[in-house]
Protein backbone atom coordinates (compact mmCIF):
# COMPACT_ATOMS: atom_id res chain seq x y z
CA UNK A 1 0.00 0.00 0.00
CA UNK A 2 2.90 2.55 1.13
CA UNK A 3 4.76 1.63 -1.83
CA UNK A 4 1.61 2.23 -3.98
CA UNK A 5 1.06 5.73 -2.15
CA UNK A 6 4.75 6.34 -2.91
CA UNK A 7 4.09 5.64 -6.57
CA UNK A 8 0.92 7.85 -6.71
CA UNK A 9 2.78 10.75 -5.15
CA UNK A 10 5.66 10.67 -7.76
CA UNK A 11 3.46 10.55 -10.61
CA UNK A 12 1.46 13.58 -9.53
CA UNK A 13 4.82 15.09 -9.31
CA UNK A 14 6.26 14.19 -12.18
CA UNK A 15 2.81 15.09 -13.85
CA UNK A 16 3.30 18.76 -11.99
CA UNK A 17 6.52 19.22 -13.29
CA UNK A 18 5.91 18.88 -16.59
CA UNK A 19 2.84 21.21 -16.81
CA UNK A 20 4.88 23.76 -14.93
CA UNK A 21 7.83 23.24 -17.38
CA UNK A 22 6.85 25.12 -20.63
CA UNK A 23 8.51 23.19 -23.79
CA UNK A 24 11.16 25.28 -25.98
CA UNK A 25 8.62 26.29 -28.42
CA UNK A 26 6.23 27.77 -26.14
CA UNK A 27 9.02 29.76 -24.06
CA UNK A 28 10.51 30.93 -27.34
CA UNK A 29 7.02 32.31 -28.57
CA UNK A 30 6.51 33.89 -24.32
CA UNK A 31 9.74 35.19 -24.11
CA UNK A 32 11.55 36.11 -27.56
CA UNK A 33 8.40 36.33 -30.33
CA UNK A 34 7.09 39.32 -29.22
CA UNK A 35 9.66 41.17 -30.94
CA UNK A 36 11.76 38.27 -32.47
CA UNK A 37 8.02 37.25 -34.43
CA UNK A 38 7.22 33.64 -34.73
CA UNK A 39 9.13 33.23 -37.32
CA UNK A 40 12.05 34.33 -36.08
CA UNK A 41 12.97 37.46 -38.47
CA UNK A 42 12.65 39.94 -36.15
CA UNK A 43 12.23 43.71 -37.93
CA UNK A 44 16.40 44.55 -38.57
CA UNK A 45 17.96 46.89 -37.84
CA UNK A 46 15.99 47.95 -34.50
CA UNK A 47 15.31 44.21 -33.81
CA UNK A 48 17.96 41.96 -34.92
CA UNK A 49 16.99 38.97 -36.77
CA UNK A 50 17.74 35.41 -35.40
CA UNK A 51 17.56 33.75 -38.77
CA UNK A 52 21.28 32.75 -39.75
CA UNK A 53 22.92 35.18 -37.43
CA UNK A 54 23.18 33.61 -34.62
CA UNK A 55 24.20 30.01 -36.38
CA UNK A 56 27.29 31.98 -37.78
CA UNK A 57 27.67 33.55 -33.96
CA UNK A 58 27.43 29.62 -32.54
CA UNK A 59 30.51 28.70 -33.92
CA UNK A 60 33.16 30.15 -31.31
CA UNK A 61 33.03 30.09 -27.54
CA UNK A 62 32.77 33.86 -28.08
CA UNK A 63 29.69 33.64 -29.42
CA UNK A 64 27.92 31.25 -27.72
CA UNK A 65 29.27 33.10 -24.74
CA UNK A 66 27.42 36.19 -26.44
CA UNK A 67 24.11 34.57 -27.37
CA UNK A 68 23.48 33.57 -23.96
CA UNK A 69 24.67 37.33 -22.73
CA UNK A 70 22.36 39.72 -24.93
CA UNK A 71 19.74 41.24 -22.71
CA UNK A 72 17.02 39.76 -24.26
CA UNK A 73 18.27 35.84 -23.31
CA UNK A 74 20.09 36.60 -20.33
CA UNK A 75 17.12 38.77 -18.17
CA UNK A 76 14.50 36.47 -19.86
CA UNK A 77 12.04 35.00 -16.60
CA UNK A 78 13.50 31.70 -17.45
CA UNK A 79 15.65 29.19 -15.64
CA UNK A 80 19.64 28.33 -17.18
CA UNK A 81 18.04 25.24 -18.59
CA UNK A 82 15.32 26.58 -20.41
CA UNK A 83 17.27 29.59 -21.65
CA UNK A 84 20.13 26.83 -23.01
CA UNK A 85 16.76 24.97 -24.72
CA UNK A 86 15.37 28.08 -26.29
CA UNK A 87 18.59 28.86 -27.68
CA UNK A 88 19.31 25.69 -28.64
CA UNK A 89 15.80 25.84 -30.18
CA UNK A 90 16.98 29.06 -32.33
CA UNK A 91 19.97 28.20 -33.35
CA UNK A 92 18.39 24.53 -34.57
CA UNK A 93 15.08 26.00 -35.96
CA UNK A 94 16.17 29.33 -37.79
CA UNK A 95 19.82 28.76 -38.92
CA UNK A 96 19.05 27.02 -42.10
CA UNK A 97 22.63 25.75 -43.34
CA UNK A 98 24.99 27.93 -41.29
CA UNK A 99 25.20 25.60 -38.54
CA UNK A 100 28.10 23.76 -38.12
CA UNK A 101 27.90 19.90 -38.98
CA UNK A 102 29.90 19.61 -35.74
CA UNK A 103 27.57 21.85 -33.67
CA UNK A 104 27.21 21.09 -29.57
CA UNK A 105 23.91 22.14 -28.18
CA UNK A 106 24.32 24.75 -25.97
CA UNK A 107 24.52 23.28 -22.38
CA UNK A 108 22.79 24.84 -19.16
CA UNK A 109 26.30 24.68 -17.05
CA UNK A 110 27.48 26.66 -20.32
CA UNK A 111 24.15 29.63 -20.24
CA UNK A 112 24.40 29.76 -16.56
CA UNK A 113 28.00 30.89 -16.64
CA UNK A 114 27.66 33.21 -19.33
CA UNK A 115 24.32 34.86 -18.16
CA UNK A 116 25.64 36.03 -15.37
CA UNK A 117 28.51 38.28 -16.70
CA UNK A 118 26.44 41.26 -17.68
CA UNK A 119 26.97 43.07 -21.32
CA UNK A 120 27.20 46.64 -20.34
CA UNK A 121 27.13 47.63 -23.62
CA UNK A 122 25.60 45.53 -25.79
CA UNK A 123 25.72 47.44 -29.61
CA UNK A 124 29.45 48.05 -29.07
CA UNK A 125 29.98 44.29 -28.38
CA UNK A 126 28.04 42.64 -31.13
CA UNK A 127 29.99 45.18 -33.41
CA UNK A 128 33.06 44.35 -32.38
CA UNK A 129 31.76 40.43 -32.40
CA UNK A 130 30.77 40.92 -36.16
CA UNK A 131 34.25 42.06 -37.43
CA UNK A 132 35.35 38.29 -36.49
CA UNK A 133 32.53 37.34 -38.94
CA UNK A 134 32.64 39.49 -41.51
CA UNK B 1 -2.48 25.16 -101.36
CA UNK B 2 -4.89 22.84 -101.54
CA UNK B 3 -3.57 21.03 -98.58
CA UNK B 4 -3.20 24.22 -96.37
CA UNK B 5 -7.02 25.22 -97.26
CA UNK B 6 -8.24 21.91 -95.95
CA UNK B 7 -6.33 21.93 -93.03
CA UNK B 8 -7.64 25.54 -92.03
CA UNK B 9 -10.81 24.29 -92.69
CA UNK B 10 -10.51 21.27 -90.82
CA UNK B 11 -8.92 23.86 -87.70
CA UNK B 12 -12.59 25.62 -88.14
CA UNK B 13 -14.98 23.00 -87.96
CA UNK B 14 -13.13 21.46 -84.86
CA UNK B 15 -12.95 24.48 -82.83
CA UNK B 16 -16.31 25.64 -83.70
CA UNK B 17 -17.51 21.95 -82.83
CA UNK B 18 -15.22 22.03 -79.61
CA UNK B 19 -16.92 25.18 -78.59
CA UNK B 20 -20.51 24.34 -78.98
CA UNK B 21 -19.98 21.12 -76.98
CA UNK B 22 -18.03 23.11 -74.30
CA UNK B 23 -21.07 25.74 -74.39
CA UNK B 24 -23.79 23.43 -74.28
CA UNK B 25 -22.31 21.21 -71.45
CA UNK B 26 -20.76 24.03 -68.66
CA UNK B 27 -22.48 27.01 -67.08
CA UNK B 28 -20.89 30.24 -67.74
CA UNK B 29 -21.72 31.83 -64.75
CA UNK B 30 -21.38 28.41 -62.52
CA UNK B 31 -17.20 28.83 -64.36
CA UNK B 32 -17.14 32.50 -63.64
CA UNK B 33 -18.63 32.16 -59.65
CA UNK B 34 -16.04 29.64 -58.89
CA UNK B 35 -13.32 32.21 -60.35
CA UNK B 36 -14.53 34.47 -58.31
CA UNK B 37 -14.74 32.74 -55.24
CA UNK B 38 -10.94 31.78 -55.49
CA UNK B 39 -10.10 35.13 -56.21
CA UNK B 40 -11.49 36.39 -53.07
CA UNK B 41 -10.97 33.71 -50.79
CA UNK B 42 -7.08 33.85 -51.96
CA UNK B 43 -7.29 37.51 -51.66
CA UNK B 44 -8.81 37.56 -48.16
CA UNK B 45 -7.39 35.20 -46.62
CA UNK B 46 -3.97 36.69 -46.04
CA UNK B 47 -5.94 39.41 -44.30
CA UNK B 48 -7.09 37.25 -41.24
CA UNK B 49 -4.48 37.77 -38.71
CA UNK B 50 -5.59 35.08 -36.86
CA UNK B 51 -5.26 32.61 -39.83
CA UNK B 52 -1.95 33.39 -39.90
CA UNK B 53 -0.57 33.46 -36.41
CA UNK B 54 -1.89 30.39 -35.62
CA UNK B 55 -3.69 27.55 -37.93
CA UNK B 56 -5.78 26.19 -35.44
CA UNK B 57 -8.74 28.52 -36.18
CA UNK B 58 -11.00 25.51 -34.60
CA UNK B 59 -10.88 27.53 -31.61
CA UNK B 60 -13.85 27.64 -29.40
CA UNK B 61 -14.45 30.92 -27.31
CA UNK B 62 -17.15 31.95 -25.52
CA UNK B 63 -18.59 35.34 -24.47
CA UNK B 64 -18.69 39.04 -25.53
CA UNK B 65 -15.14 40.36 -27.47
CA UNK B 66 -16.77 43.75 -26.86
CA UNK B 67 -16.13 43.30 -22.89
CA UNK B 68 -12.90 43.62 -21.10
CA UNK B 69 -13.99 40.69 -18.92
CA UNK B 70 -13.08 38.43 -22.66
CA UNK B 71 -10.54 35.54 -22.17
CA UNK B 72 -8.09 36.67 -24.43
CA UNK B 73 -7.87 40.28 -22.50
CA UNK B 74 -6.84 38.85 -19.19
CA UNK B 75 -3.35 40.89 -19.46
CA UNK B 76 -4.48 43.32 -21.85
CA UNK B 77 -4.10 47.11 -20.80
CA UNK B 78 -5.58 49.59 -23.13
CA UNK B 79 -8.49 49.98 -25.57
CA UNK B 80 -10.02 47.56 -27.42
CA UNK B 81 -10.46 47.46 -30.92
CA UNK B 82 -13.19 45.59 -31.11
CA UNK B 83 -15.08 48.50 -30.05
CA UNK B 84 -13.34 50.87 -32.28
CA UNK B 85 -13.85 49.32 -35.46
CA UNK B 86 -12.01 47.08 -36.04
CA UNK B 87 -12.37 43.14 -34.28
CA UNK B 88 -10.40 40.91 -31.63
CA UNK B 89 -7.62 39.81 -34.39
CA UNK B 90 -7.72 42.90 -37.04
CA UNK B 91 -6.92 46.67 -36.61
CA UNK B 92 -9.65 49.46 -37.60
CA UNK B 93 -9.40 50.59 -41.02
CA UNK B 94 -6.57 52.96 -41.42
CA UNK B 95 -4.35 52.34 -38.45
CA UNK B 96 -1.51 49.76 -38.76
CA UNK B 97 -0.84 46.85 -36.56
CA UNK B 98 2.82 47.13 -34.61
CA UNK B 99 4.67 44.08 -35.51
CA UNK B 100 6.32 44.05 -32.16
CA UNK B 101 4.20 43.04 -29.17
CA UNK B 102 4.55 41.11 -26.05
CA UNK B 103 2.85 37.95 -25.58
CA UNK B 104 1.33 36.47 -22.65
CA UNK B 105 -1.26 33.33 -21.32
CA UNK B 106 -4.30 33.40 -20.93
CA UNK B 107 -7.21 30.16 -20.31
CA UNK B 108 -9.54 29.65 -22.60
CA UNK B 109 -12.86 28.76 -20.33
CA UNK B 110 -14.25 26.46 -22.86
CA UNK B 111 -11.47 23.83 -23.01
CA UNK B 112 -9.99 25.14 -19.70
CA UNK B 113 -6.45 25.12 -21.89
CA UNK B 114 -3.94 27.68 -21.62
CA UNK B 115 -3.21 29.66 -25.17
CA UNK B 116 -0.64 31.85 -25.58
CA UNK B 117 -1.78 35.69 -27.06
CA UNK B 118 0.01 38.22 -28.31
CA UNK B 119 -1.59 41.67 -28.03
CA UNK B 120 -0.53 44.16 -30.65
CA UNK B 121 -1.03 47.63 -31.13
CA UNK B 122 -2.69 49.25 -33.55
CA UNK B 123 -1.28 52.69 -34.10
CA UNK B 124 -1.09 56.18 -36.47
CA UNK B 125 -4.73 57.27 -35.73
CA UNK B 126 -5.62 59.09 -31.90
CA UNK B 127 -6.59 56.95 -29.06
CA UNK B 128 -9.82 55.58 -29.83
CA UNK B 129 -11.67 56.49 -26.41
CA UNK B 130 -13.64 53.27 -25.97
CA UNK B 131 -14.03 49.97 -24.10
CA UNK B 132 -10.46 51.09 -21.77
CA UNK B 133 -9.15 47.81 -20.31
CA UNK B 134 -6.83 47.05 -17.05
CA UNK B 135 -6.22 43.80 -16.83
CA UNK B 136 -2.90 42.50 -15.74
CA UNK B 137 -2.58 38.69 -15.52
CA UNK B 138 1.23 37.63 -15.39
CA UNK B 139 1.96 41.20 -16.34
CA UNK B 140 5.16 42.99 -15.05
CA UNK B 141 6.40 46.50 -13.65
CA UNK B 142 7.61 48.54 -16.27
CA UNK B 143 11.56 48.12 -15.50
CA UNK B 144 10.60 44.44 -17.12
CA UNK B 145 9.85 46.05 -20.42
CA UNK B 146 9.13 43.03 -22.28
CA UNK B 147 6.59 41.89 -19.73
CA UNK B 148 4.43 45.20 -19.04
CA UNK B 149 1.20 45.93 -20.60
CA UNK B 150 1.50 49.60 -19.73
CA UNK B 151 4.14 50.22 -22.59
CA UNK B 152 2.72 51.32 -25.72
CA UNK B 153 3.54 48.91 -28.42
CA UNK B 154 3.55 50.97 -30.98
CA UNK B 155 7.20 50.35 -32.14
CA UNK B 156 8.58 49.71 -36.18
CA UNK B 157 5.40 51.41 -37.36
CA UNK B 158 5.11 54.80 -39.10
CA UNK B 159 3.66 56.30 -36.12
CA UNK B 160 4.25 56.10 -32.74
CA UNK B 161 0.42 57.08 -31.94
CA UNK B 162 -1.57 54.75 -30.14
CA UNK B 163 -5.34 53.67 -30.92
CA UNK B 164 -6.45 50.30 -29.41
CA UNK B 165 -4.88 46.99 -29.43
CA UNK B 166 -5.74 43.35 -30.17
CA UNK B 167 -5.33 40.02 -28.89
CA UNK B 168 -3.87 37.61 -31.79
CA UNK B 169 -4.24 33.67 -30.21
CA UNK B 170 -0.53 32.51 -31.87
CA UNK B 171 -0.33 28.88 -30.18
CA UNK B 172 -1.10 26.57 -26.90
CA UNK B 173 1.06 27.06 -23.74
Amino acid sequence: MKSLIRLFFAATLFLASATIQANPHVNYLLHCSGCHLPDGRGSPPEVPTLINDPGMLAGTPAGRDYLARVPGASQAPISDLELSEVLNYILLNFSGDVLAKDFVPMTEKEVARSRKNILADPLKYRDKLWEQYQ
Amino acid sequence: MKLIEKGLNWLDQTTNKNTRVLAQRSSRRGFLGKVGTALLGASVLPLLPVARAFGAEGLKEIGDPQSCDYWRYCALGGMLCSCCGGSMTSCPPGAEPSPITWVGTCRNPVDDLDYLISYNDCCGKPVCDRCFCHRTERDKPVYFPAKANDILWCFGTESQAYHCTVALVIGKA
